[in-house]
């Protein structure tokens, strides 16, 4: 039922975010064992499996928020095996955590500018912030909002425009639908199909197949810890065996 | 254990020989160190033992001393009644100083105390009865028909049995079922009330405890120095008394003697230097906090890890390595279900947090002998369902009813106490506890009223901790957990502390089990086991409802799944019609269009 | 009716230097978790060198609330730098340490200043002004002015700096803090160095009103703390209700019950607390690991 694929065979053109080897223990359990994978420059690629999977731990190991080993780890020809959580962004990494995780006392302005903390804020950052209005409309009419008082969708919504404030080469996101409605699903599709057109490096975890099959060109299928498919979404989205995998049949 | 009767017979004829080797100041300073000794035990058992900060020790202290005084000087009472009647006083203030205890812990419990422990050296200062700042003097000493207590080198003997009494008593109540408790409460207070510990009443009883030393502390002072002053029961003096718990090892009653010896004596030799002596030992607090948590009295157990690893002790499990036994099933019970209603009912449940609704009008019934499998999408509320049933939350609508019996408001140790049994997905053991003290825990089944049997009869509680035990060791073997019972639970592998926290659970003989992920992180192979004991414990009478995202386990063991998505119930029935309805699909995957040949989902039958 | 008002305008101004002792505890407890026992005697340690450059080396008074200030921001360094690795990890060990470093210092003060203490004279004129038949005096009025200009100040930081904003977000969310790149041990630090310098600033402050000895501390401290959980421990505004209103109640106390005041205003505290823990303004509950 299970087959252990190592490296997901996808070309590399430009700056292109490489894992080779990562592996995550934590509470006695092998989160992710010794996964492989390459996410294109300028593509979407995603990772889904059921709970458990692993998932959200190989972002959450990428990002340096949990414990990990990892052969290697590069983002275009530079070495980031070794930079500490807190560095990540000023590498080029954003970052859409599990739960948002939006700063709820702060308004959403406020919230937004942190997303650029690693840079001074001026007149450029108040530019990239109207990028993100204009993206996200309706986090311009809130901009005044705190954060807390906004529904799920649009605290998603401002979790990723947070994360675009830094202008990332790559794009972490984990399980950005969760807890929310088809229709806001749907307008999640939306940003994430017209980022990724812009030229956007997109590593995408979800546990919505569908979703992920909307916005990426290829997927991984995690299933206890490793890679037990790989494929393009077209191939993957009519193939049985995923729902099987996910299913746990 | 020879030895160690051995070497408290050493120390006892140490102790009584004592006196004879030292000349009066230096049995005075003696006379105080035991005093602080008591009051040390006593703070160490509501601190280290039941974890509530406690930082009116030094009140306690002042009450019973105070009231020692008063009632001789000014009441005329003779010494043993007046110390009997202000022990008793220092008890009352002890509940008293507890009841915020209810309400809060930690810092804010910690800044009650102390503002409590200010206002009364505060009344002490001012009120006329006290004598005000220039305190009671001449108080008079205890009277014994042949014994001269106002001699120092005699005192010494009235306390060196009250305090071999009272130090025995604390270990005593450490060792059984309160001290237990005590200390599960204080290792995780949210699993202790799902194990059916009492914890409001076990927190006054904690402070009850600390009151009553610290009350027999102050007899015995005012006894010995016979002059009480403010001075004494100062914010300073609380400090102090921290101090010898933290660096002797609050845990540990033995280290909060050690402390409280240790510290005494350095304030004796530094007696000149008393402000370099409290630069010394505000010091090796911070030291200690930082580098020693668990004070002078972990440093034995910390050194014999380290020469284990190092190799100069034996490692621990030299000869056969300890493993999981296969388990035992239960009987099965023939029990008669029709008839007798369902046995979980859940009606309209609301529970909104802070505007976020995390479950939306959920209702569900479970028959008795069922295994029900609940499942869903990550954040549907399937957990958020757990903790509104085992009593962790009130819903904010809504009724829970256990066997007819509406039990929405009530909290998790009643709910517990009407047979309701519960894991946590994050593993919720007592790390402080050994497995078999986890299960200990769990199978004592006493009401924390009958706390007074410690006092009166202390046989009954030794015999029914003897019972335990027993009861324990047939758990652990059921479970397979023989080699496992004296370890902690952070030394063992994941798959075998699940399997404690389940042995745990039905240490509780409950009606009803939650089981919420057990099959989270386990391999093919402990998977199989769960699945066998889950059905060996539905044998057994209990009904069980299990959340799990493993589909494959939910399949083939539960004979009816209810799925939950975005906090509301979205399907329910047998699981092979349920895997194939294309809401459920959609939740899971997103697109009911996948729901296309899912194949039939056979229920792979796990023998017995 | 005058002597209400009296008693009362008297209460404020203990309040505000009570106020800042809470501010100082809100702001370190809201971004960090951490309740710092210590934080009496750090206002006890800026009285003594406020006031030692103030009278000793003839300094003007704001230059020596400068240094004072300068001086305990490095010792806020030091504890938070110590203990950080109980941060995030254990809540009750982490209180303890502090009250072991609360210790130290109380016996740095009697060795460096010695035990008995020494009153302070106040910087400005002492003759009270009469404001409509009520009598202020001066230098209360000062102490109200820098301590709203300290508020003003902290709160100015709070919400418009860059290094404040990360100070919040890393209250609320220390590991989305970490994602944006906010290093969470430099901005801890940095909250404890300005909770150590509010402790100073009260401390600088209240020399000329209580007798400075090394034992003041411990009364400061703790009615510090009973303000900013009576506001709501963590809230800034309720810091400044709070100790206000602990100023108040001690100087009505003290009109009504004289010695007994403390007994009074601790009790009130208790029984206040236990119908509402969470105080007025409630908890502004940092998220813990």
């Amino acid at each position: 039922m299970t087959q252990t694929i190592g490296t997901a065979d996808l070309t590399a053109v430009g700056q292109t975010l490489t894992v080779d080897g990562l592996t995550v223990h934590y509470g006695g359990v092998c989160a992710v064992d010794n996964v492989s994978f390459t996410v294109p420059a300028g593509q979407a690629v995603g990772i889904i499996g059921a709970n458990g999977a692993g998932k959200s731990s190989t972002l959450k190991a990428l990002m340096g928020l949990v414990p990990r080993r990892v052969a290697t780890m590069r983002l275009g020809d530079k070495d980031i095996s070794k930079v500490k959580g807190r560095d990540m962004v000023r590498h080029g990494v954003g970052y859409v955590p599990e739960g948002r995780h939006v700063f709820p006392g702060l308004p959403v302005e406020k919230n937004l500018y942190l997303g650029a903390y690693a840079k001074p804020w001026n007149a450029r950052t108040r530019a990239v912030a109207s990028e993100v209005y204009e993206l996200f409309p309706v986090l311009g009419e809130m901009r005044h909002r705190l954060a807390g008082a906004l529904s799920g969708g649009q605290q998603q919504m401002l979790a990723i425009g947070r994360a675009l404030m830094s202008q990332p080469s790559v794009l972490l996101l984990d399980e950005p639908s969760m807890g929310l409605s088809p229709k806001l699903v749907n307008d999640i599709v939306q940003v994430l199909q017209r980022l990724s057109s812009q030229g956007l490096t997109i590593l995408l975890v979800e546990q919505n197949a569908k979703l992920t099959f909307e916005v990426t060109s290829s997927c991984l299928v995690m299933e206890n810890g490793v890679v037990a498919m790989t494929g393009t979404s077209q191939e993957l989205s009519h193939d049985s065996r995923v729902r099987r995998i996910y299913l746990g049949l | 254990m020879r030895y160690r009767i051995g070497a408290i017979a050493a120390l006892a004829i140490a102790a009584w020989l004592l006196p004879y080797q030292l000349d009066a100041y230096s049995m005075h300073v003696v006379d105080v160190m035991l005093i602080f000794a008591l009051l040390a035990v006593g703070l160490g058992l509501a601190m280290g033992i039941a974890g509530q900060i406690n930082l009116a020790q030094v009140a306690f202290f002042g009450v019973a001393a105070y009231g020692t005084a008063i009632l001789t000087t000014r009441e005329g009472f003779g010494f043993w009644t007046a110390a009997v009647i202000a022990i008793v006083i220092a008890a009352a203030f002890g509940l008293v100083i507890g009841l915020p205890a209810l309400r809060m812990q930690s810092h804010y419990l910690g800044i009650v105390t102390l503002g409590l422990a200010l206002a009364f050296t505060n009344w002490v200062t001012n009120a006329e009865m006290t004598g005000g700042a220039e305190g009671i003097s001449a108080i008079p000493a205890p009277i014994l028909p042949v014994v001269d207590l106002s001699n120092e080198y005699l005192f010494y003997y009235l306390e060196l049995i009250v305090f071999a009494v009272a130090l025995a008593f604390g270990l005593f109540v450490v060792h059984t079922p309160l001290g237990r408790r005590m200390r599960a409460m204080r290792d995780d207070d949210l699993a202790a009330g799902a194990v059916g510990v009492e914890v409001p009443m076990l927190r006054m009883t904690a402070f009850l405890l600390a009151s009553v030393y610290g009350g027999l502390a102050g007899v015995l002072y005012a006894g010995l120095i016979r002059y009480v002053a403010p001075e004494t029961f100062s914010i300073a003096n609380m400090f102090f008394l921290l101090a010898m718990v933290i660096i002797g090892g609050r845990q540990s009653l033995i280290g909060c003697v050690v402390g409280a010896v240790g510290l005494t004596l350095v304030r004796e030799l530094l007696a000149d230097y008393p402000t370099y002596a409290q630069i010394a030992y505000g010091s090796v607090v911070v030291l200690i906090v930082v580098f020693a948590p668990t004070g002078l009295a972990g440093i034995p157990a910390r050194a014999a890890v380290a020469a284990r690893r190092v190799g100069l002790l034996p490692s621990r499990s030299a000869g056969t390595p300890p493993s999981l036994r296969p388990f035992q099933p239960y009987e099965p019970v023939t029990a008669e279900t029709s008839g007798r209603g369902p046995i979980l009912q859940v009606d309209g449940v609301d529970m909104s947090f802070r505007g976020l609704k995390a479950l939306q009008r959920v209702s569900l019934t479970v028959e008795p002998g069922e295994i029900r499998g609940i499942v869903g999408p990550n954040g549907s509320g399937k957990t958020t369902l757990f903790n509104v049933v085992s009593g962790l939350y009130k819903p904010t609508a809504g009724r829970v009813r256990i066997n007819g019996r509406d039990m929405t408001a009530a909290r998790s140790f009643r709910l517990a106490q009407a047979g309701i049994a519960r894991t946590f997905q994050n593993l919720r053991l007592f790390k402080q506890l050994t497995v078999r003290e986890n299960i200990l825990v769990a199978l004592d089944q006493t009401r924390t009223h009958h706390a007074w049997r410690y006092a009166l009869w202390p046989i009954g509680i030794w015999r029914h901790d003897n019972a335990l035990r027993t009861e324990a060791g047939e758990i652990l073997g059921r479970f397979g957990l023989d080699d496992f019972g004296d370890s902690l639970p952070g030394a063992l592998p994941y798959g075998i502390q699940r399997r404690a926290e389940i042995a745990r659970a039905m240490a509780r003989r409950p009606i009803l089990l939650l089981l919420d992920e057990p099959a989270a992180g386990l391999n093919g192979d402990e998977v199989r086991q769960l699945s066998q004991i889950v059905r060996s414990i539905r044998s057994s009478g209990v009904t069980v409802v299990i959340i799990e995202h493993n589909m494959g386990l939910v399949m083939s063991l539960c004979e009816q799944i209810t799925v939950f998505a975005s906090g509301a119930v979205i399907a329910e029935g047998v699981p092979a019609d349920v895997a194939r309805s294309p809401k459920v699909i959609e939740a899971y995957l997103g697109d009911s269009a996948m729901s296309h040949d899912v194949p039939e989902a056979t229920p792979t039958e796990v023998v017995p | 009716m005058q002597i209400f008002i009296q008693t009362f305008i008297g209460g404020v101004s203990l309040g505000a230097i009570y106020a800042l002792v809470a501010l100082g505890f809100s702001l370190v407890y809201r971004t960090m978790g951490l309740v710092n026992f210590s934080h009496g005697n750090v206002v006890m340690i800026g009285a003594y060198i406020a006031s030692t450059f103030y009278l000793s080396a003839k300094l003007p008074f704001a230059l020596a609330m400068v240094i004072a200030l300068g001086v305990t921001g490095l010792i806020g360094a030091i504890i938070e730098r110590v203990l950080r690795p109980l941060e995030n990890k254990d809540f009750d060990l982490m209180l303890i340490g502090t009250i072991g470093f609360g210790i130290v210092l109380e016996a740095l003060a009697i060795l460096i200043w010695g035990a008995t203490g020494h009153a302070v004279r106040s910087p400005v004129p002492a003759a009270p002004l009469d404001i409509a038949g009520i009598k202020i005096r001066t230098y209360d009025l000062v102490v109200l002015a820098i301590a709203t200009a300290a508020t003003l100040l902290l709160m100015l930081f709070l919400q418009r700096s860059k290094r404040g904003a990360a100070m919040q977000a890393v209250a609320m969310d220390h590991e989305a803090a970490t994602a944006v790149g906010i290093h969470v041990g430099r901005s801890n630090a940095i909250a404890f160095m300005l909770g150590a310098a509010l402790a100073a600033l009260a401390g600088g402050l209240v020399g000329p009103l209580l007798y400075v000895n090394p034992t003041m501390g411990g009364t400061l401290g703790i009615k510090g703390f009973a303000g900013a959980i009576l506001g709501g421990f963590g809230s800034i505004p309720g810091a400044i209700v709070g100790g206000i209103a602990i100023g108040v109640l001690d100087s009505f106390a003290a009109g009504h019950f004289q010695g007994y005041s403390e007994l009074v205003t601790f009790v009130v505290f208790t029984v206040i607390i236990m119908i509402r823990p969470t105080g007025v303004f409630g908890e502004r509950t940092v998220n813990r690991a």
